[in-house]
């Protein structure tokens, strides 16, 4: 019992689940953005595992883990645009595109995986990864310097776009007429702002987001590539912005708590403790399911969410 | 492509259209043809571009294909395999075509293919030792639609009483049922005399008779395409297949007709998620005879992709999922033979998807030629067409 007390505190833990909550704090930042203008993008999954692929077969082969993490963005960027095609311009169903995006992204990238590196039966082919960049003296701070400030710079970076981001969406000409695109797509047709434009920005923007997710998966963490190493971030992703009603800071909060309670779970069962972890993991979902119903009144959901525009009809 | 089929006369590739002396306009009329062109079109292009990765890969792209073809129809054997593949995927296609009929967006197939798996195995659990075959495979399958259905059930009623959106809560349901599932067979459906996360091998009693002996097709097919009917006869002889429609069309106008809107969305919602348990059931009565996390090959969003590919029609929901059911039982024989990994499997049926999608659209419209000289009225013109 004091075991599974003490795991919820302990420093690894805590270090861990920031680790954890990286990638999915890159992939729900920019699908925040996507939905913001409008399309809900449920191909993220597929995103970050073509994202991971490019990052890690680049980086193996090239020898450079900046030109990975360039070609792994560049990668969700082109899937993305994909979609932006099929949604924005041709307009079919986002939800179906969406999921058309997952099967031929997931399918391709472990297709050309299985091209580069036929199946040997061997040790997994196996990438080089980035080291922590600790920061100096603050990383010498007990516990804290372990936890915050020894972590990889992707890291540093993507907690840092949150007021970034906040600062574009809130503040700027840009970042308004950005969210009008999602809430009323006709008004802003009217006042001269191109609604497929925004549109495609805002889905290169989540292709980039979720490519460096992508990138953290293969590159910064693990060095490996298989056909799961998403693992169902993209959805969870997903979970996080409606958890976080599609605002900044509890979407950073909402990818903390998740982290957290993976990294939780994890330790546990590394200590070989009996305890229902999966119950522990299920927790994000009930907890997002939760959050839509107890939201709906004051849901900050773009209006015109998952609703292709036309213009002169309807 | 995209200002030419949107009504945007101002855009540029629009005006470059024009210039060139044609214009898009909407059919009136989509006729059936036009759709199977685009259905096959779409096929034939996911194809054309895989051929070229198999070229790229220095593999020859007839030999690849050949032995697709071979391994899916090349022989009895192949065929009833493929039959085999295409079962689970009946179900849950028209699972998802039955929702999104009435526009409800059913994504929680997948969830609801391993709750009506875990259904069918908890009755067999429990009554397996004391009912006899006959009566223990139908208790099997009703098992299987009441969790499919309660599990999806979850959904509909969050959406017709706090208006959440089913998209994302069936999504959420799909994780948590697999993390429930996973805890069950960890604690206390795992069989004793294994490690791995799975349960014993269910008795005799509650296996699938055989369709045709000697082969691995069971009576799930059967079941599938005859459910396959029973779905048609619903949506367009029955009251409830009229309010389904009704929705799907407008659920405000629906609301006018007095349908209650909220009822049949937890009905869809329900019907939908009983007919992907029976996917759950089949599979595990049919195929594995024990509950396993691996059981689905991704077979609810794939249902989904059948359904599309259909035309949310169960005839095509039927036809779609042999195709890929095909394609799943060839790429074995083609990564044997070939050496091909059958990955391109998932790339072809992706490609075909996204070129369905395209085609749905496209063929809405049609190229017309329209008059060279731009400066006369289009009506003035007594040569204009």
């Amino acid at each position: 019992m004091s075991d599974v007390l003490e795991a919820l505190v302990n420093v690894g833990v805590l270090a861990s689940a920031i680790r954890i909550a990286t990638p999915l704090l890159l992939a729900a930042l920019g699908e925040m953005v996507t939905e913001r203008a409008g399309v809900l993008n449920l191909g993220i999954e597929g995103t970050i595992t073509v994202s991971a692929f490019g990052s890690f077969v680049v980086a193996d082969k090239a020898d450079s883990l900046w030109l990975g993490v360039l070609s792994g963005v560049g990668a969700g960027i082109l899937l993305s645009l994909l979609m932006a095609v099929l949604v924005s311009s041709i307009r079919v169903e986002q939800v179906v595109a969406g999921l058309a995006l997952n099967l031929f992204g997931i399918g391709m990238a472990f297709y050309l995986f299985r091209a580069f590196y036929p199946q040997t039966g061997g040790e997994m082919p196996r990438s080089d990864t980035f080291d922590f960049a600790e920061i100096p003296l603050l990383a010498n701070i007990p516990a804290v310097g372990e936890i915050v400030f020894g972590q990889h710079w992707l890291t540093y970076a993507a907690i840092g776009a949150c007021p970034a981001l906040w600062y574009v969406l809130n503040r700027t000409q840009f970042g308004l007429e950005l969210r009008s695109v999602g809430n009323n797509p006709a008004a802003c047709d009217m006042r001269g702002i191109g609604v497929t434009r925004m549109q495609y920005l805002a889905l290169a923007f989540g292709g980039l987001m979720a490519g460096l997710a992508g990138a953290f998966l293969s590159v910064f963490l693990s060095g490996l590539f298989f056909v799961d190493v998403a693992a169902g971030r993209g959805w969870i992703a997903l979970a996080i912005v409606i958890f976080g009603n599609w605002r900044i800071g509890r979407i950073l909060a909402g990818s903390l708590l998740f982290g957290y309670l993976d990294a939780y779970q994890l330790s546990l069962q590394a200590r070989g403790l009996e305890v229902p972890h999966q119950l522990l993991l299920a927790l994000p979902f009930a907890l997002t399911i939760a959050a839509l119903v107890v939201n709906r009144r004051r849901s900050q959901e773009p209006l015109h969410l998952g609703v292709p525009y036309f213009r002169g009809e309807r | 492509m995209s200002a030419g089929i949107s009504n945007a006369p101002g855009t540029s590739s629009g005006s470059l259209l024009r210039r060139a002396g044609w214009r898009l306009e909407r059919r009136l009329e989509v006729k059936p043809w036009h759709e199977v062109v685009t259905l096959v079109g779409a096929f034939i292009i996911g194809l054309a571009i895989c051929s070229i990765l198999i070229a790229a890969s220095d593999k020859s792209v007839v030999d690849s294909y050949r032995a697709l073809f071979d391994g899916a129809f090349g022989s009895r054997r192949a065929i009833y395999e493929t039959l085999v593949q295409a079962t689970p995927l009946i179900f849950t296609g028209l699972a998802a075509a039955f929702a999104f009929r009435a526009k409800v967006w059913n994504i929680g197939g997948e969830g609801q293919f391993f709750a009506g798996a875990m259904g069918a195995y908890f009755v067999s659990d429990l009554w397996s030792g004391v009912l006899p075959r006959g009566v223990m495979v139908p208790v099997l399958f009703i098992g299987a639609a009441a969790a499919g259905a309660l599990w999806a059930s979850i959904a509909g009623v969050l959406k017709a009483r706090y208006d959440t959106n089913e998209i994302i809560t069936t999504v959420m349901l799909n994780f948590i049922i697999l993390l429930i599932l996973s805890y069950l067979l960890g604690d206390l459906w795992r069989s004793p005399d294994t490690f791995y996360f799975q349960t014993v091998t269910l008795p005799e009693s509650t296996h699938l008779p055989l369709m045709i002996g000697g082969s691995r097709l069971h009576w799930g097919f059967g079941i599938a395409a005859a459910m396959a009917v029973v779905v048609y006869v619903v949506l367009r002889r029955t009251a409830l297949g009229y309010e389904v429609r009704g929705v799907g069309i407008n659920r405000t106008a629906g609301s006018y007709k007095g349908i209650s809107v909220p009822r049949v969305t937890v009905l869809v919602m329900a019907i939908s998620g009983a007919l992907a348990g029976l996917a759950g059931a089949a599979e595990l009565a049919g195929v594995h005879h024990r509950l396993q996390l691996d059981i689905s090959n991704n077979f609810g969003f794939v249902g989904i992709i059948i359904a599309l590919i259909g035309r949310l029609h169960p005839a095509g929901v039927v036809v779609s999922a042999i195709a890929f059911g095909a394609l799943v039982n060839g790429a074995v024989t083609m990564q044997i033979q070939t050496g091909i990994p059958a990955a391109l499997v998932d790339v072809i049926q992706g490609l075909s998807l996204i070129f369905v999608l395209t085609g749905a659209v496209a063929v809405r419209y049609r190229l017309q030629r329209t008059r060279t000289d731009e400066s006369l009225p289009a009506l003035a013109d007594p040569t204009d067409e």
